[in-house]
């Protein structure tokens, strides 16, 4: 399935912003089941000192300053993506328990595995704790397939927790998200990732958009998509494995993919430092549009 | 007494291992000289000489600021002037080792931030390097150029049980303490120095050439002369003394964050002379403060941007951002076996047993040992510190095996090594502490210097612990000796020099703006000082209480007292006719409290503030001036009985500190920039003070009788008293009191001549004559030399109906104006401030 996704971010700045430095994780990163056709990012104002690298989990990082003063800013990806293979999870398989995997986790030297590794250990915003290894339990029986520990995680995040945009923000620790059982996609995705790697087990966050479809009858109206979260587990048979706690499912061909890391912490899409500026609005507005050719 | 018995007072602990004593009780022969030395001058002359070093070291400043301390105030430096002695064939031993454990250490933090070989062979466990606080993602694939990544390295040595000198722990990024070390040999050398003299004791200058050089050659290519800046926290951190005296001394430039900015893929110095591209930053700044766009965002230490930077190779930070990875203690057990891999070679250098919590056998002894080791987490994060177990409670221990049990990655249990002893002066005598050793490595290009000896410090009492770190320990030097004579050394200055050279246009444009102010708060504090004992003087000396003319003149000065200080309301308020007759209280408050804005007490503390943020501008003896200064705030003065006599004695020696800080200024100071920004502030501010005061009792008119009395008074507070009577005559009289405090270009108190100043002065700035016209400094110069020049005295005494004197009103008026002008173009154009960076 092929995709153009525009996602627009913009400050209005009640100050003047004499100038600022940008770190912009926009680009979708080209991965196994996703070809990138093309991307591109506008700025305005016009940027300066523009570079694209790759960070230390592979995903492309845009860098830029802007010197000229200004009250609004306003960055714009533009992004073509192909999702390749549609629904290829769900013909997939794994029957490893989780305790064999915890093993191979630790003890496999394979490339793969030692980089999944570093996925089982806290990272800033997730802390492992009693809390969440017991809220897990029920779905990590034992002698379980690690594929239906975590699918059963998944479809309990989604039935008890209530998606609540009012009342989280973006530091609010999982320990809470957990307490309340209110959150939305990135909250889900940290309470699942940090119920996991309680376990012993690599899980990490994954950033993107998914398509949505209007109601029956209806027109969709560009702008009305979101950026969205979910989670990934690797599976030592079949590789990382995407879960959707907000939409219980298994992201297929729907899903596209901009970038992964531990946490939220780790793929901010757009972190900055700006000099004056003041106090400022942020708009943001996401389309994911089909492509027919 | 036989040349190698013991001093009679030196008693060892039982099972220490002394330093200078070998088993039989025989002083060993490294130390003999030393101590046979020593014992001729008695105990007593060592007491003298100890406090003598203090005394030196106290001089200089040498401070050390305790975090978290009330006030964040500094600490005098503590010494012992008997040196850690280190034989020759020891110190090769120790050398050695150490130049094969930078190495070493220098591999591991190239792979870890490269390939991370380690890792994936298992040389290093995946846990211990990727759950630690210091291991910094951002900043894989990072390198500086050249074979070294590490480039500079400390380790505390202590004896271990086995007599062989271990290493506690590793210090990888910022290291502090060389500039301690040399002051500590700077002091000791002073007091003893014949016995250094005669001890082929090796020198510290080399050490400093090689460091100069090693970070010269991690310059980005093209870089002709690299300008290396030292990066600093700031004046409340507890080691700015160090980053000032090793700025000052290898003749960097001290900045700290915001006087750098990033620009067009470089790192930038915002100079006086503009913006100047900085090459190389040795930072003591730790690395997750660097940069708030990449790493901590609510750093206000960093410098934004500063990692992309580094990433491209545009700037070289030593040491690198992510080296605290190496601080971790759990790599220590795994050194031997990378020593094997990268280097085959054995360590030469132990370490203090060291176990890893992450691993199931190694926690199970920590746990069973745990009331016996030193627990430490693997990442010094705030509120982590190392723990003797052996101190703590069973609920303590009980509390701490649950913390590791749930998070075994991050501890490490580390055998309590028993360090050695060395002797101590003390007033009883000599006495046996617990010593450690603090060595020294730099990069340059073809391998490590190590310093010869180092930073040693010893435990406060005799049978204390001491502990890697700080925690009230006493500080000592290490004189390792030369075999044979050292050929050839420079001395240390000449580094200094010759890096100097080059660096006046890079004062940083906050130094300057602090030094300027520090010119101004101190002549407003004279200034001050001087109005107020004159109204004391007036008041206590001679208070003609029913003289109508004595207290008009006495509220009208106590007037000006309260406009100069600023000390609002105070003798302004209309309602405080009651102040007015009994001012005695509110002109101590306007001298000595410290909380209200204006007052002499507020005045100084500026004055030793600003002065404090740009110590590596001062030469010593200025420094000690300053120092005393902040020495007589710290101390209350009791009032008591007397209070207006005690308070004009203290503010007698307040004058005399100023005059001394003014005098040291004006003949120590090279007339570069930073001379020039002082000297602006002060001039501009006395010509401000004098105007306010003119104008403030001048302008209107009152009879004769209370002028006299006035003008006496001012004469008394501008210090011209005796110029007056003998220029003029004794008889007080309005136009002869202008002339010399409005005209006289011969009278350094005189308006006339603080304008001259200041013109000659302006036509110095960086920025003047580069324009065909005339800068904006000296256009307002300009304009006030000229309304000085045209004055005619008898216009200006010129009284109105409403009795006011007009003219004389209008021209300080505009004197005041043009003056407060210069200060707003000179803030303008030199003292650029960015606001403040926020996220996001």
């Amino acid at each position: 399935m092929r995709y153009r996704i525009t996602h627009t971010t913009s400050y209005k700045y009640t100050g003047l912003v004499g100038h600022s430095y940008n770190e912009a994780r926009l680009l979708p990163r080209e991965c196994q089941h996703q070809h990138l056709i093309s991307a591109r990012l506008e700025i305005t104002p016009k940027e300066s000192d523009f570079r694209v690298r790759e960070d230390f989990f592979g995903n492309k990082i845009a860098y830029f300053t802007i010197t000229e003063p200004h009250n609004t800013f306003a960055i714009t990806a533009i992004s073509e993506v192909e999702v390749l293979g549609g629904t290829w999870q769900l013909g997939l398989s794994s029957n490893i328990s989780w305790e064999d995997v915890k093993e191979i986790l630790l003890r496999d030297k394979h490339i793969e595995v030692l980089d999944a590794r570093q996925y089982t250990l806290d990272s800033p915003y997730i802390k492992t704790s009693l809390e969440l290894a017991a809220y897990a339990q029920p779905s990590f029986t034992p002698g379980r397939p690690l594929f239906e520990a975590v699918n059963d995680l998944m479809q309990r995040i989604h039935a008890e927790f209530t998606f609540d945009s009012e009342f989280t923000t973006l530091s609010t620790p999982v320990q809470t998200v957990l307490e309340h059982r209110r959150g939305v996609c990135q909250d889900f995705a940290h309470v699942a990732i940090g119920c996991i790697r309680s376990y012993g087990l690599a899980a990490r966050y994954v950033s993107g958009y998914i398509e949505t479809l209007p109601p029956p009858g209806k027109e969709k109206l560009v702008g009305s998509d979101a950026s969205h979260a979910w989670f990934s587990v690797y599976l030592p048979d079949v590789g990382w494995m995407d879960f959707d706690p907000t939409n219980n499912q298994i992201p297929g061909d729907q899903h596209i993919i901009v970038a992964w890391g531990r946490g939220y912490g780790d793929i901010t899409p757009l972190k900055g430092v700006v000099f004056g500026g003041e106090n400022h609005v942020l708009e943001v507005s996401v389309d994911v549009a089909r492509l027919t050719s | 007494m036989t040349p190698n018995a013991a001093p009679n007072s030196y008693l060892l602990g039982v099972g220490d291992y002394d330093e200078m004593l070998d088993s039989q009780g025989q002083v060993r022969s490294h130390w003999s000289s030393l101590m046979q030395g020593m014992e001729k001058l008695g105990s007593a002359e060592m007491e003298l000489r100890r406090k003598e070093a203090l005394k030196l070291l106290y001089e200089n400043g040498v401070t050390y600021n305790v975090y978290g301390d009330s006030g964040g105030s500094n600490h005098p430096w503590q010494l012992d002037p008997v040196p850690l002695m280190i034989s020759g064939q020891e110190w090769s031993h120790i050398e050695a080792g150490l130049l094969q454990r930078a190495e070493l250490l220098n591999m591991i933090l190239a792979d870890l931030y490269g390939p991370r070989e380690l890792t994936k062979k298992n040389l290093l466990p995946h846990e211990l390097i990727y759950n630690h606080g210091g291991f910094l993602r951002a900043c894989d694939q990072i390198k500086l150029i050249g074979h070294h990544q590490l480039v500079l390295y400390a380790a505390d040595l202590a004896r271990g049980p086995d007599q062989k000198m271990w290493v506690v722990s590793d210090r990888t990024q910022a290291p502090s303490g060389t500039g301690y070390a040399l002051e500590n040999r700077v002091a000791v050398s002073r007091v003893m120095p014949n016995l250094f003299r005669k001890s082929q004791t090796r020198r510290l200058a080399n050490f400093f050439k090689s460091m100069h050089s090693g970070l010269t050659a991690i310059a980005p290519p093209n870089a002709e002369s690299p300008l290396i800046v030292l990066l600093t926290p700031g004046p409340f951190n507890e080691t700015y003394f160090e980053h000032a005296y090793l700025a000052a001394f290898l003749g960097y430039p001290l900045v700290q964050g915001d006087d750098l900015t990033v620009r067009d893929g470089y790192v930038w110095l915002k100079s006086l002379t503009g913006l100047k591209r900085v090459d190389v930053i040795i930072r003591r700044v730790d690395d997750t403060y660097c940069d708030p766009l990449e790493l901590r965002a609510d750093s206000r230490l960093g410098v934004t941007g500063l990692l992309e930077v580094a990433r491209r190779g545009n700037v070289a930070i030593a040491n690198p951002l992510g080296s605290g990875i190496l601080e971790n203690p759990g790599i220590q057990p795994f050194l031997p076996g990378i020593a094997k891999h990268f280097l085959g070679e054995t360590l030469k250098l132990q370490s203090a047993a060291t176990w890893w919590c992450g691993q199931p056998l190694e926690m199970d002894y920590v746990l069973a040992n745990l009331d016996k080791l030193v627990i430490k987490p693997i990442y010094r994060a705030h509120g982590t510190s190392p723990v003797l177990g052996h101190l703590l409670s069973q609920a303590q221990l009980a509390e701490l095996r649950e913390r590791i049990r749930t998070n075994p990655a991050l501890y490490v249990g580390q055998e309590h090594v028993s360090f050695s002893t060395a002797p101590c002066v003390t007033p009883q005598g000599f006495e046996p502490r617990k010593v450690m050793l603090r060595c020294f490595a730099a990069a340059d290009r073809n391998g490590y210097e190590v310093m010869p000896g180092g930073l040693s410090s010893s435990a406060p009492e005799k049978g204390d612990m001491l502990i890697s770190g700080r925690a009230g320990s006493i500080s000592k030097d290490a004189w390792v000796i030369s075999t044979e004579p050292e050929l050839k050394y420079e001395t240390a200055r000449n580094i200094g020099a010759s890096a100097t050279r080059g660096n006046e246009h890079a004062l940083p444009s906050r130094a300057a703006d602090n030094i300027y102010w520090v010119g101004r708060y101190a002549e407003r504090a004279e200034g001050s000082i001087r109005l107020l004992r004159a109204t004391v003087r007036k008041l206590y000396i001679n208070p003609h209480n029913n003289d109508p003319d004595y207290d008009e003149s006495l509220q009208c000065l106590l007037r000006g007292v309260a406009n100069l200080t600023g000390t609002w309301p105070g003798f302004l308020d209309e309602d405080h006719s009651a102040l007015l007759k009994s001012p005695e209280s509110e002109l101590i408050a306007a001298a000595l409290d410290e909380q209200r804005s204006g007052s002499i007490a507020n005045l100084l503390r500026n004055v030793v503030r600003t002065g404090y943020s740009v110590r590596d501008l001062w030469s010593t003896d200025i420094w000690r001036v300053l120092d005393d200064m902040d020495e007589h705030l710290d101390q209350p003065l009791q009032l008591g009985e007397n209070a207006l006599w005690k308070l004009q004695e203290l503010m007698d020696r307040q004058i005399t500190t100023l005059s001394a800080f003014s005098g040291l200024s004006m003949e120590n100071m090279t007339r570069g920039n930073g001379w020039l920004f002082l000297d602006i502030g002060r001039r501009l501010e006395r010509a401000m003070l004098t105007i306010s005061m003119l104008r403030n009792v001048m302008s209107v008119h009152h009879r004769d009788s209370v002028e006299a009395q006035l003008i006496e008074s001012l004469l008394d507070a501008s210090d011209n008293t005796i110029c007056y009577r003998q220029h003029y005559r004794s008889y007080f009289e309005l136009s002869a009191f202008l002339e010399l405090l409005l005209l006289d270009v011969n009278n350094p108190r005189s308006l006339a001549f603080q304008i001259a100043c200041l013109k000659n002065h302006v036509s110095k700035l960086p920025s003047a004559g580069k324009a065909k016209r005339f800068s904006t400094e000296e256009r307002l110069m300009l304009e006030a030399g000229s309304m000085i020049d045209l004055i005619n005295l008898n216009d200006l005494m010129v009284v109105s109906e409403e009795d006011i004197r007009e003219n004389l009103d209008q021209l300080l008026s505009r004197l005041y104006y043009l003056m407060n002008a210069l200060s707003d173009a000179i803030t303008a154009e030199y003292f650029r401030h960015d606001s403040s960076p926020q996220p996001l």
